[in-house]
């Protein structure tokens, strides 16, 4: 009996032994994938998608990753990639948090779509600035006019921390005038067409600042979502629209307080015929309504959101397969929206509210922030595109009878044009990942060919003319660390202003001209 | 003859002086984009990088390091794969273009 006893409790120790050690095991692995989720989120997320789907770079999951050495992956997370956005963490993580990532990325699934409600939204808004009467009625800086303010999207080598700002300048002495820390990298920033003092700057992890910029600082600012560049200012300056790529969600803000008024669930019936759930494209605010038009890019299709009682939305179906980004023709009352997959630019007018025509694009269309400037009476819209297949144009139309004027030769692929009624060049970034990267080239308005080409170094992206369009502002992006401004008639280099990885850039003329070469004037018709 | 000689001569002097010719700071500053610029910055590294700061620093400085880290007489696994290709020509431009750099 006494040894049965004893054996009892042997076998209930070594039990309680192996279950202690079990559990340890588990707790153990599900601390480490604890780790390499926070891991993840912290360095990687905000360019490779919080859902490991991608977004400015590319996804990385089990699916994704099928395949691919794990040597190869860990050694590109410690050296960077060249001629990317991808930096070295060499030196920044611990070889093991390396390792452990890169076991990470390939074993987890694209994760779903996760929520991000209004309440949510509601519960991230921060303020800065609790009393805003006390800020100062002036700019506490020397400028003619706030027109000449020049926004930079500083992105930071890591697209987060202390190198992430949004950086002010004077596009008249090229000075900087401001710098406001935005935690994950700026990605767009957008200006309060009424009130100068307002600006908005949307992150990468698609957080929206309120940025006072007489006193330089964020005032406020709100989380809408976990990544998506959409955002667009209402024609009053009382609204924001924001959209995501994750969750499939765009919102409508008081711009005044940033507090969250409306969702909307993106879905729809695409031009196959398939019900999808959408990332949002563009998203615009136009001189011409108190409207909003936003873009499905999956569903294919553009809503326009009256800004009255409830929001409503009317629906322009079949617009394209996979929307992107927009532009508004003179006078604001049509809009012509990429569509990557069928290559071409649909223009839609926002009065009827209906697809008019589908006009041809070279490649996979990126238009950009777009550009149209009149030419011998005639308004010219010019069309960039990232894809580079057989031969890499610059697409023109006429934007009154909305036809192909020529599709301009350039010498790669390109993402975004700039153009302005007083300079006599249409700039666009060329993006092939070779030497052809540091290049600019300038078409002229007349000829509609290359004129010249500017050797800016670096990785070269988002030309953007100062107000008076004097200067062309060119961002040398993460190769460059700085942005480079040119004379826009002698295309003499001016000035250099040193800055971390700098990305989109963005004039606050653009609230006058609407669309980047107009004149003010165009807004009036 | 004479003079053709003589132009021989000049030409042969413009070659060799073209051969020791001073470091450039713009082969150095397109060199530093390809290989240092990653980590380093064109400037200076990132705000949140862990890597030092190679712009203003003493001529003499960068260029010792570097030939120690290319032959090996300097251990870092990274740095010796790194400077490993340079040439000594590859390495006076680099470092005249970051000692030149105001820091």
């Amino acid at each position: 009996m006494k040894t049965t006893i004893k054996q009892l409790y042997r076998v209930l120790f070594a039990g309680i032994a192996i279950l202690l050690c079990w559990s340890g095991a588990v707790s153990a692995a599900s601390g480490d994938a604890q780790k390499a989720h926070r891991l993840y989120q912290d360095n990687c997320g905000s360019c490779h998608g919080a859902d490991h789907g991608g977004y400015l770079a590319p996804a990385l999951n089990a699916e994704a990753l099928k395949g691919r050495s794990a040597t190869a992956l860990r050694t590109v997370i410690m050296v960077g990639s060249f001629d990317t956005l991808m930096p070295p963490f060499y030196g920044r993580l611990t070889d093991d948090d390396i390792r452990l990532l890169g076991e990470h990325i390939q074993k987890t699934p694209k994760l779903p779509n996760p929520q991000w409600r209004i309440e949510d939204m509601k519960a991230s808004l921060k303020v800065y600035v609790k009393d805003e009467s006390k800020l100062p009625a002036e700019p506490a800086y020397p400028i003619d006019s706030m027109d000449d303010l020049i926004g930079v999207a500083a992105r930071g080598k890591y697209g987060r921390g202390n190198g992430s700002e949004a950086i002010f300048i004077d596009s008249k002495s090229h000075r900087q005038v401001g710098k406001v820390p935005t935690v994950t990298a700026a990605h767009i920033i957008d200006f309060n067409p009424v009130n100068p003092r307002w600006a908005y700057v949307k992150t990468d992890t698609a957080e929206i600042y309120k940025v006072d910029l007489y006193s330089m600082q964020a005032v406020r600012s709100i989380k809408t979502g976990f990544n998506g560049p959409g955002m667009g200012v209402s024609r009053d300056g009382r609204y924001i629209m924001a959209g995501s790529f994750v969750p499939h969600v765009a919102v409508i803000l008081d711009a005044d307080t940033l507090e969250p008024l409306k969702t909307f669930q993106l879905e729809g019936v695409d031009p196959d015929g398939n019900m999808v759930s959408s990332d949002s494209g563009m998203v615009i605010g136009t001189p011409f309504a108190d409207i909003f038009a936003i873009a499905l890019e999956n569903a294919g299709q553009v809503w326009i959101v009256d800004l009255q009682e409830g929001f409503p939305v009317t629906k322009i179906k079949n617009v394209g397969r996979h929307l992107h980004d927009a532009f508004l023709t003179h006078g604001g009352r049509k809009l012509m929206v990429a569509s990557y997959d069928d290559s071409i630019v649909a223009a839609i007018d926002l009065e009827q509210r209906k697809l008019i025509k589908k006009l041809p694009a070279g490649c996979v269309p990126h238009v950009g922030g777009g550009a149209a400037v009149v030419v011998d009476g005639r308004t010219l819209g010019f069309g960039t595109n990232f894809g580079t297949c057989d031969k890499t144009v610059v697409s023109v139309w006429d934007l009154d009878k909305m036809e192909l004027v020529r599709q301009v030769p350039v010498s790669g692929g390109t993402e975004s044009p700039a153009a302005h009624a007083n300079a006599p060049y249409v700039a666009v970034d060329i993006i092939s990942k070779d030497r052809r990267a540091r290049t600019i080239q300038l078409i002229d308005k007349k000829t509609l060919e290359v004129a010249k080409t500017l050797d800016v170094g670096g990785h070269a992206y988002f030309p953007e003319y100062s107000a008076d369009g004097r200067y062309l502002y060119v961002s040398a992006g993460y190769n460059g660390d700085e942005v480079v401004v040119y004379d826009s008639t002698s295309l003499k280099k001016v000035a250099s202003i040193p800055m971390e990885s700098p990305a989109g850039i963005f004039s606050r003329g653009r609230v006058k001209y609407m669309t980047r070469g107009l004149s003010p004037d165009a807004m009036q018709e | 003859m004479k003079l053709s000689t003589d132009a021989l001569l000049i030409g042969i002097a413009v070659l060799l002086a073209g051969n020791v010719q001073a470091a450039s700071p713009y082969a150095g500053k397109t060199k530093a984009a390809a290989v240092c610029a990653q980590c380093h910055g064109m400037r200076m590294p990132a705000t949140e990088a862990p890597f030092p700061f190679l712009g203003g620093r003493d001529v003499q400085y960068l260029r010792l390091a570097l030939r120690q880290y290319r032959d090996k007489t300097r251990l870092s696994p990274i740095m010796n794969n790194i400077a490993g290709s340079l040439s000594d020509r590859d390495i006076d431009d680099i470092t005249a273009y970051y000692s030149g750099l105001k820091p």
